[in-house]
């Protein structure tokens, strides 16, 4: 299995908190594809350099959100039906999450709301004019 | 089930002064636990007690369960920080050695091991450098196989190479349902490998938690005040707070729990901006560390 996982345990970001955010993303990517084996956690802790009962863990917290299922002895898998769906819900909360402290940030600096809005509508329009234009032609 | 190592208000003085003071940490079975500690806090006398070389003053300690006896050491390892290997003998010597007096041992990883840390079999102990001394005495422990792994320092003298091979050995080992309790200087080794970080400082236990949840918990909240800081009204009790820094109109709270409410509270005083963020294991251990100094200027 090629690395398509990778931790950076020097981030803040707990490392087991980093590995089900990388799964949820090669989810929706379709780097793993409803379905596929997921490297099992011995595996992925020796690929990743981390302790494997934080792998476990990550496996669990994926299991329980219902994007992985794990049968005993097989190993685990990406669920097949809704998963993209459940993945991308998952993902949202991470974006919300950045999107939440870029605003705390910008009212900490003294913007203000209309100000903001303007800033937003401006990244917004670099990423996604361009690919609106793709989708067109 | 019985931890993998038990120690249990440990106390350990020489003279007067305690090395060990009552230290009491458990190692689950399969868990790897990282020890930090400045020098002289007690690492290396905690092994040492653990492992039977040092008479304790006070205090138990339970391998599986039981106390020490000659068996515990057919499945335990130790390498201590500078291991005693024979000058006069080569690499090879060394591993038919091992080969004669463990069971357990492994001829396909001893070669291995040898290759990945480039280790020239002919060559005699006094001839190596310090890394491959070092070295050495970790392809000899982890050619054995044993459940339970007790490491001072594993990686000192290795260069960052050899750090990373010395990484995965541990994680190797971990995978395979070994326990492993290793010291270290170096914070992002235990970061990576350990499940379970312990700190000691001056002979006591600081600090003892799963990795994950502290650094779930641990948070810096930093505050910007238009004029000066105000009274910070009891703040200095509230138990979320590790230490607080202060300089100019910049407040700095290290919180390791609930840092939401923390924040919340901040601004309440009439912070200007008020954010929170994420700290890595080496700003954690550095704040216990600094908490812990007499001069440390704590909030009011």
């Amino acid at each position: 299995m090629p690395a398509i996982f990778t931790v950076d345990p020097s981030s803040g970001v707990p490392i087991y908190l980093q590995v089900i955010e990388q799964v949820k993303r090669a989810v929706v990517l379709g780097a793993l594809a409803p379905g596929e084996q997921l490297p099992t956690v011995k595996a992925l802790a020796v690929e990743l350099t981390v302790n494997p009962n934080t792998v476990a863990r990550a496996y669990r917290d994926l299991e329980r959100e219902a994007i992985i299922e794990t049968s005993p002895g097989r190993g685990s898998f990406v669920r097949t039906g809704g998963t993209v769906h459940d993945a991308l819900e998952a993902l949202d909360a991470v974006v919300l999450r950045g999107l939440t402290d870029a605003v705390r940030e910008a009212k900490s600096l003294g913007l203000d709301r209309p100000a903001l809005e303007a800033l937003v509508r401006k990244a917004l329009d670099r990423w996604y004019s361009t690919n609106h234009q793709k989708e067109e032609s | 089930m019985n931890p993998a190592i038990a120690i249990d208000h440990l106390t350990k003085r020489y003279g007067d002064v305690a090395a060990v003071d009552d230290v009491t940490l458990a190692v689950p079975r399969g868990s790897v636990c990282g020890l930090l500690g400045p020098n002289g806090s007690g690492k290396t006398t905690t092994f040492k007690c653990l492992l039977g070389f040092a008479r304790p003053n006070g205090g138990s300690i339970a391998i599986d369960g039981k106390p020490l006896e000659p068996q515990t050491f057919e499945r335990l390892v130790y390498v201590p920080e500078r291991p005693a290997l024979y000058e006069s003998m080569s690499v090879a010597q060394h591993l038919e050695l091992q080969r004669r007096s463990y069971k357990h041992y492994d001829a396909a990883r001893a070669a291995e091991l040898i290759a990945r840390f480039g280790l020239d079999q002919r060559k005699r102990v006094e001839r190596l450098s310090k890394g491959q001394h070092t070295a050495l005495a970790l392809v000899l422990a982890f050619s054995i196989r044993p459940e339970l792994f007790v490491l001072d320092e594993p990686a000192s003298g290795l260069d960052p190479i050899f750090q990373r091979v010395v990484l995965d050995l541990i994680i190797e080992a971990a995978a395979g349902g070994a326990t492993v309790l290793f010291s270290s200087h170096q914070i992002g080794q235990v970061e990576r490998a350990a499940d379970r970080v312990a700190i000691l400082l001056r002979g006591r236990l600081v600090l003892d938690d799963d990795v994950d949840d502290l650094r779930a918990g641990e948070k810096v909240v930093e505050a910007i005040f238009e004029h000066a800081i105000p009274s910070l009204d009891g703040l200095g009790s509230d138990v979320r707070i590790r230490r607080t820094e202060r300089s100019g109109r910049m407040l700095r709270v290290y919180v390791h729990a609930e840092s939401a409410a923390v924040a919340a509270r901040i601004e309440q005083l009439g912070a200007k901006s008020v954010t929170t963020r994420d700290v890595g294991l080496e700003e954690i251990f550095m704040n216990v560390v600094a908490a812990d100094r007499p001069t440390n200027l704590g909030v009011e």
